[in-house]
């Protein structure tokens, strides 16, 4: 099942170790291949600090997807968008208009606990949902930015305790379906990104873990900033005299190599799920260069 | 390294909490594992919380998480740490089921409708979920602390500072819910028809959406839940005026990266400008600006006799000592563009990986210790003599 023909991709991992600029650079790769994209992140206020709009030069992003390059959409996933759209699903317009004039109401649906991740979740499914005129998908794939760890689990849990507590009516109809995407392994895959360090490894085989039991379609591991190593055994003998000796610039660089190389044993030994490794790159801003999105596209593409 | 001074170390010595806020990855949790050490061996009695859902603080202090209250570290921990009487140290991984439990039995005065809440499938459900019960609970747990002076600091673990914000939000959003009418459209005043009538037209709406049986469930959990926020409520104000006392104070923790950086520095504005929170500085993470004064391994500095091998790794290494040359600049650099925002900034030095033992934590307790009582270091980046750190971290630029 390769990458350009799943309807949705989740990126997720511990905080710091690349999710962001990873989904954009998949997002970015895939547009380029003729897919109409949408790269969605998730986000507690609206109208906040927008990770993925760094990459692209924009200060926020909307509940409502705008063109960043062509064929690249993105957006907020944003509860009272969810809410407002479900509203408008269940009751007719002129009762809506009334109920989102409601200071009362919308008080209520942003402070009750799991009611913006409610919201959240039918956003994502009116988007997955959208059709143009001639019955194809307005997005070919929506790229979702997920929060760190364990918020990523809460929401990928979500969907079942809800069907756990309301059965029938339009909600639990609405969760059915987006569950007949999220945990469809032909429609969706979520990535773990991770760093060759200690505890993002260690997080990540927990989060992989912890999404197969909410039972999410794991595609794989993707081991960001992976250095390379150029030293033969005699050269890395020598130098570790010489570090030892007296450290000069470079002797962090030798260090991480060591570290680097028991971490991606580590992830090798212990996972089942395949493992992607991406080079290092020196990129000061942030953003993952053209070629090495491609590589990494090519890597999931080529996939399975 | 200096003494400890009062005075000095306002921070560690004075506050009364201490909370960590800053962008994912960025070794939050391991800072505040870090400061609360350091004020417990200055003979403090310190409290540790983590309302990370990732649980890694309970790893690295070697205590459980989940339970309902705060648990002294063990005695070989605190040997470990170099924490002696009158020191101690506590630690609590909030789990928001447990503490959640406690506050509606504590509030809720009538124990049948207490039990008959606790065992209410909304109730059980939602509080399982880490979104905002989490910080409810927390707030709560933080309220019972503040008011018992149970200890002398506590040290607050957050979580990433999107979610930071939520949490110094929750009074904010508990009132919401309390304010709105939607509430009492759930539960409607006896004899006041209009409400009954508005309660009807709610009640209709709710069934569209969720079916009857789980509207009803979800009324009586709102109506019980009701009374929970309302007294909470009230300690939730409480506490978000404490936040605001100069007892409190928060550090920014940040890494040299360009992301976590910005997630910071929206933070600094958000916490001063519109929290009006008393903001005490950054602590500038991973920092390699130890490093500046070092040399390049440049191979042709290298006497004649030298072995082939090690001029051969040497030019290989020359393009990253370069690399690492300019990041030591440019952490240096940084930590000038910070204090340019008028803030103490705190730097401590990138290690090959993070602390996972007692000992560990306890010299990062000393570094911090060490930083945070000389108002010199403030100024020159480190001043390292601990003795686990990398004898790369030794050097002061």
């Amino acid at each position: 099942m390769a990458f350009l023909e799943r309807r949705i991709h989740l990126i997720t991992g511990k905080g710091g170790v690349g999710r962001t600029t990873v989904s954009s650079a998949l997002a970015r790769a895939a547009a380029r291949h003729g897919k109409r994209i949408l790269l969605a992140e998730i986000g507690d206020q609206e109208g906040g600090y927008s990770a993925i709009g760094r990459h692209f030069g924009v200060e926020q992003l909307m509940p409502t997807p705008q063109e960043l390059e062509p064929g690249l959409l993105a957006c907020h996933l944003w509860g009272a968008a969810g809410h407002e759209l479900f509203l408008h699903r269940i009751l007719p317009g002129a009762l809506v208009r009334t109920a989102l004039r409601s200071k009362a109401l919308g008080r209520f649906l942003l402070g009750a606990p799991a009611f913006h991740e409610m919201g959240v979740f039918y956003h994502l499914l009116t988007l997955l949902e959208a059709k143009e005129p001639d019955g194809s998908p307005t997005y070919d794939i929506i790229i979702v930015d997920m929060p760190a760890t364990g918020h990523a689990l809460a929401l990928t849990a979500l969907p079942r305790i809800l069907l756990r507590l309301v059965s029938s009516g339009p909600m639990a109809a609405a969760v059915r379906l987006g569950l007949s995407y999220t945990t469809n392994p032909d429609k969706a895959a979520t990535w773990v990104v991770t760093l060759p360090e200690q505890l993002p490894v260690t997080e990540a085989l927990e989060l992989v873990q912890g999404l197969e039991d909410t039972e999410m379609p794991v595609g794989g591991v993707i081991l960001n900033r992976y250095p390379e190593n150029p030293f033969d055994p005699d050269e890395q003998a020598a130098l570790d005299e010489w570090m030892t000796l007296k450290p000069t610039h470079g002797e962090l660089t030798w260090r991480r190599l060591a570290y680097s190389r028991q971490s991606s044993k580590r992830l090798q030994d212990s996972l089942e799920v395949p493992l992607w490794t991406l080079p290092e790159i020196d990129n000061l801003d942030g953003r993952m260069d053209v070629a090495l999105a491609e590589e990494l596209f090519g890597l999931l593409e080529g996939s399975l | 390294m200096k003494s400890t001074e009062a005075g000095q170390s306002s921070l560690l010595l004075e506050k009364r909490v201490l909370v960590c806020c800053g962008a994912g990855g960025v070794g939050k949790t391991t800072v505040s594992a870090g400061l609360a050490i350091a004020a417990a061996r200055a003979g403090r009695r310190v409290l540790v919380v983590t309302i990370d859902p990732s649980r890694r603080l309970a790893e690295t202090l070697g205590v459980k998480s989940n339970l309902s209250q705060p648990v002294s570290l063990p005695e070989e921990s605190l040997t470990k740490a170099g924490i002696t009487p009158p020191g101690s140290l506590f630690a609590w991984v909030l789990d928001p089921q447990i503490v959640s439990d406690g506050v509606v039995r504590r509030l809720i005065s009538n124990p049948d409708d207490a039990e008959s809440l606790l065992a209410n499938r909304i109730y059980r459900n939602v509080t399982a979920m880490v979104a905002g019960m989490q910080e409810y609970a927390a707030i709560e747990a933080l309220h019972g602390f503040v008011v018992n002076d149970a200890y002398d600091l506590v040290v607050l673990d957050t979580p990433p500072s999107r979610n930071a914000l939520r949490f110094l939000d929750a009074p904010t959003r508990a009132r919401s819910i309390l304010d709105s009418r939607v509430l009492s459209l759930l539960v409607p005043e006896e004899g006041n028809l209009i409400r009954q009538f508005a309660t009807r037209l709610f009640e209709e709406v709710l069934d569209l959406a969720f079916g009857r049986d789980a509207r009803v469930d979800i009324q009586s959990f709102f109506k019980l839940f009701g009374r929970v926020l309302g007294h909470a409520n009230k300690n939730q104000e409480a506490v978000q005026e404490y936040f605001r006392t100069k007892r409190v104070g928060f550090l920014l923790v940040t890494s040299p990266a360009r992301e976590a950086l910005s997630e910071a520095y929206y933070f600094e504005k958000k916490t001063r400008e519109e929290l009006g929170l008393n903001l005490c500085g950054y602590i500038l993470n991973r920092s390699t600006s130890f490093a500046l004064d070092r040399a390049l391994p440049d191979p042709s500095s290298l006497p004649a006799q030298a072995p082939a091998e090690l001029r051969r790794a040497l030019a290989k290494l020359m393009g990253a000592a370069e690399t690492e040359r300019d990041t030591a600049r440019r952490h240096a650099e940084l930590a000038e563009e910070l204090r340019g925002r008028k803030e103490s900034v705190w730097v401590l030095p990138a290690m090959p990986t993070s602390p996972t033992d007692m000992a560990e934590l306890g010299s990062l307790g000393d570094l911090l210790g060490a930083l945070m009582s000389d108002p010199e270091t403030k100024r020159t980046s480190t001043n390292l003599s601990a003795a686990h750190l990398p004898e790369t971290g030794c050097s002061c630029p």
